[in-house]
């Protein structure tokens, strides 16, 4: 590391924090609208830092009917999507990136090409194939739908993982005389873990932030999911706009304590895999 | 793909075992064999179910007539390639696509190059510093699409928005009531500030990954040189950088030219359609239009683009030594 001054020093902290303020000015102003009565809301007055604080946004947003089932659904959806997408994807990026087999260079194209297609434009193939398997209106179509739409990544970055785990590793505890499923339990998996951090980010993100299909699929009112409830919230309070913050940051909140679970893991790890051939 | 399997499993020929390094697997029992695709089938089965063949029915409807009727009633009606006349006479779509390509270019451009100056930054920042910025770049990420892009048509509002208000403060008198969303360019542009303020903690991260992974005594050998730090970012950090950054490439030209929820969200495509992408001139014709053969005829032509502008690169990946074991 090339010695700095102290100015330097002190130029480049403030650089960083001017940078780290204009990132977080989105969500701060997100948080304190929602946090405001109408009348501060649409006063001339310019008020950066709120002076007083009201939870009322709060309350109504959740006494809304039907929230706790909509919050329940998109747990339920994106947490199962998550999961799914983890142990399929898992399953196949470590023959894809160790084992020797016919085809393996399709499947690797296979993986790659099936993230070009623009999801909008599936969608009438897509709704015909649920309504003939009957999971419209299910969760469970619902849910398989996200899991196709994220394994090509999860497959993608997973394999990447497994292949920089090095090989000697996994040699050295066969030799020792694990079985195939003890290498792949005591060494292979423990050293997944930002590879598996990584990917239920992304697939977390993904399903939590679906609206399209949820809107079309989903024909009953409880079986809607939040981002449904978030846009309904818009056009029934088009200038609300203290109701739609406070909607949004409770929507936001399950994503924020995901990703700061995970945080320590996901700095770093995100797609350190991924380059690996 | 599912005939690959099929036609492998029973086949069950083992590989020549002559291949140096494969002595070890010389003789394998038939459940090794079949041990790999039966990993590879739950993936693989939902992929072709719900990516590939829906795809493939894709390129079907882009060569009939399918509008709402024949969807009710389930005709099939071959109309060749009039789905696709029909799309590239129109000259609004040919505006739309160089809308589209210049709206990804840059927002892939500004985006990697505030990525990889994050991430560069981030090396020389104090340790709580550093973890200050790293929150807020995650509070970033993890705020959903659909609750980002509310907040920024509120923070871009016409009467109470608070940069109207700011620039007021600020002496410029003339942006009190101006609308941000009144052309199409002044539209995008807030669409791809959404989708950069979005995109670029991932990329920061995954190329500070990148510079993590650089060994630390190579720049102090480059000090020890003399090197300025350019001349270390070029000769230390680069060669490490470079695979990561094509990939994000790859990925953020694959995601911004496929951006629809927060262009739907902002303005419809608005004002006058002057905002309209690819993606939401693929909504209006299907699902809005319900001419679901025109439609799927502009996802076809989507498809094309991205397979032109990423096949060298997906070509790379498939040859590259590392897809050899």
């Amino acid at each position: 590391m090339l010695r700095k001054t102290p100015a330097q020093r002190v130029a480049l902290a403030v650089f960083g924090l001017v940078i780290a303020v204009v990132f977080l000015f989105p969500t701060y102003w997100m948080f304190t609208t929602a946090l405001k009565t109408p009348a501060q809301i649409l006063s001339p007055d310019y008020d950066l830092i709120p002076l007083s604080a009201t939870l009322e946004n709060f309350g109504n947003a959740i006494a809304k009917p039907g929230f706790s089932t909509f919050l329940t659904n998109s747990l339920i959806v994106t947490l199962g999507s998550v999961v799914f997408a983890l142990v399929a994807g898992l399953l196949a990026a470590v023959p894809l990136a160790r084992m020797r087999f016919r085809g393996r260079k399709g499947f690797i194209l296979l993986v790659l090409v099936s993230q070009l297609a623009p999801l909008e434009a599936l969608f009438v193939p897509m709704y015909l194939i649920m309504r003939d398997a009957d999971l419209l209106n299910s969760l469970w179509g619902l849910l398989l739908v996200y899991v196709a739409f994220t394994l090509p990544f999860t497959v993608w970055t997973l394999r990447g993982f497994v292949k920089g785990i090095p090989i000697e590793l996994e040699e050295a505890a066969m030799v020792d005389g694990c079985g195939r499923w003890g290498v792949f339990r005591r060494v292979t998996l423990p050293l997944l873990g930002p590879g598996l951090v990584a990917t239920s980010v992304f697939s977390f993100i993904t399903a939590w932030n679906e609206f399209l299909y949820a809107l079309v699929f989903m024909r009953d009112q409880d079986k809607l999911t939040l981002p449904v409830w978030l846009s309904s919230f818009r056009t029934a309070f088009g200038t609300d706009w203290g109701g739609i913050m406070a909607a949004s940051v409770i929507y936001a909140v399950p994503a924020l304590i995901f990703f700061l679970l995970l945080q320590r893991k996901l700095v770093g790890g995100a797609t350190a895999g991924a380059v690996k051939g | 793909m599912t005939s690959t399997v099929n036609t492998v499993l029973p086949a069950g020929s083992p590989p020549p075992a002559a291949r140096p390094g494969a002595g070890r697997r010389a003789r394998r029992p038939l459940s090794d064999i079949a041990l790999p695709y039966l990993m590879l089938l739950p993936a693989v089965a939902l992929m072709v179910a719900l990516l590939g063949w829906p795809a493939l029915q894709v390129i079907a409807i882009s060569f009939r007539k399918l509008d709402l009727g024949e969807l009710v009633r389930g005709e099939i009606k071959w109309v060749g390639l009039d789905n696709y006349a029909n799309v590239l006479n129109d000259p609004e779509f040919w505006v739309i696509a160089l809308r589209t390509a210049v709206f990804t270019v840059t927002v892939v451009l500004s985006t990697l190059l505030v990525g990889l100056g994050i991430a560069v930054l981030m090396r020389h920042l104090s340790t709580w510093v550093r973890i200050s910025l790293q929150v807020c770049l995650v509070l970033a990420w993890a705020t959903p699409i659909v609750a980002t892009t509310t907040v920024f048509q509120w923070m871009f509002d016409q009467e109470y928005g608070i940069l109207n208000k700011t620039l007021v403060l600020l002496g410029f008198d003339s942006f009190k009531g101006h609308s941000w969303f009144a052309s199409g360019g002044s539209t995008l542009t807030v669409i791809g500030l959404l989708v950069l303020w979005q995109a670029v903690p991932f990329i920061a991260f995954t190329l500070y990954a990148g510079l993590l992974s650089t060994p630390k005594d190579l720049y102090e050998a480059a000090a020890i040189d003399g090197a300025t730090g350019w001349q270390a970012f070029r000769a230390v950090s680069w060669p490490s950088l470079r695979p990561l950054l094509m990939l994000v490439t790859f990925l953020s030209v694959l995601w911004d030219f496929k951006v629809f929820a927060q262009v739907w969200a902002i303005r419809q495509g608005g004002p006058d359609g002057q905002s309209t992408t690819l993606p939401v001139l693929l909504y209006l014709k299907g699902i809005a239009g319900s001419h679901f053969g025109v439609s799927a005829a502009v996802a076809v032509l989507m498809l094309i683009i991205l397979v032109a502008v990423t096949w060298r690169y997906m070509r790379l990946l498939v040859r590259s030594p590392e897809t050899e074991l």
